[in-house]
C-alpha cells in the first residue's frame, strides 16, 4: 500500500500513543465554502456570506485544493473570477498532524479564520476553524485534568 | 503472485480475509502510531529469522511510512 500516511489520511482508525492525541483529521469538518476557478467572485461572495463564513476554497473537480478565497479577495470586483484573486498557496495540513501542532502554527501567524486539511496529494479534506480548534484542544485539557484529578 | 501497492480499501478486505500486516518502520514510530493489527519488523532487521514470526500460509502486506 502506499504507506501508514495514505491511511492516516483516509481517517482510518489507529493504534499507538497517537490513538490519546486529537489529529486535525479526527476534528476536520467540510463546512466551510468551494467554488471553482472559473466562478465569479461576486456569486462566491454571497455564497459565503449567506453560510456565515469569511474564506472559500477554490477545488477542482477531484477536489484538490487550488488555492483560497481570503476576505480582501471576495470583497474585490464582483465580475472577476476566483482563478484571478485567489491565494494560491495556503498552508495545509494532513490529516495526521495534532491539533496542537495545527493551533500553534495559527497562535504564531495570528490566524483567526480557518487552517485547511489536504491529504499528501492535494485532495481537501476538510478546514478547523481557529474557534473550533481552541475549544476542542481546552475540552481535552479539561478531559486529561480530570483523568488525573480521578487517579488521585 | 506479488503486488506491489494496495489501496486502503483493498488492505481492509485482505486484512479481513486473514492477512498479516507488518510495519516496517523504526520501532519508535510503530509505537507513536500503527495501522491496527500490524506487528513491527523493522526493515533493517527484516531477514529470515525475524520473518519467521509470519505464518507462510496467509498472505502478507508490508507498509512504510508513504509514497515514494
Amino acid at each position: 500500500m502506499p504507506g501508514k500516511q495514505a491511511w492516516f489520511d483516509e481517517n482510518r482508525p489507529r493504534e499507538g500513543k497517537s490513538a490519546e492525541e486529537v489529529w486535525v483529521g479526527d476534528v476536520a469538518g467540510q463546512a466551510v465554502p468551494a467554488c471553482g476557478l472559473q466562478d465569479r467572485i461576486g456569486a462566491v461572495r454571497d455564497r459565503v456570506r449567506a453560510a456565515g463564513q469569511q474564506v472559500c476554497v477554490v477545488l477542482n473537480e477531484e477536489r484538490i485544493l487550488l488555492g483560497m478565497l481570503r476576505q480582501k479577495a471576495l470583497e474585490g470586483d464582483r465580475e472577476r473570477i476566483a482563478g484571478e484573486v485567489m491565494d494560491p498557496g495556503p498552508k495545509t495540513f494532513r490529516p495526521s498532524a495534532t491539533l496542537e501542532q495545527m493551533l500553534a502554527w495559527m497562535r504564531e501567524h495570528d490566524v483567526q479564520t480557518v487552517a485547511l486539511v489536504t491529504t499528501s496529494l492535494g485532495r481537501f479534506c476538510g478546514a478547523i476553524s481557529r474557534a473550533d480548534a481552541e475549544a476542542t484542544l481546552a475540552h481535552d485539557h479539561a478531559h486529561d485534568h480530570d483523568h488525573v484529578d480521578s487517579a488521585r | 503472485m506479488p503486488k506491489e501497492v494496495f489501496s486502503a480499501e483493498e488492505v481492509e478486505a485482505l486484512l479481513a480475509a486473514g492477512a498479516q500486516l507488518v510495519d516496517v518502520l523504526e520501532p519508535e514510530s510503530y509505537v507513536r502510531d500503527h495501522i491496527p493489527g500490524a506487528i513491527n519488523i523493522h526493515l533493517k532487521r527484516l531477514d529470515a529469522q525475524a520473518a519467521s514470526v509470519l505464518d507462510r500460509s496467509r498472505p502478507v502486506i508490508v507498509y512504510c511510512n508513504d509514497f515514494g
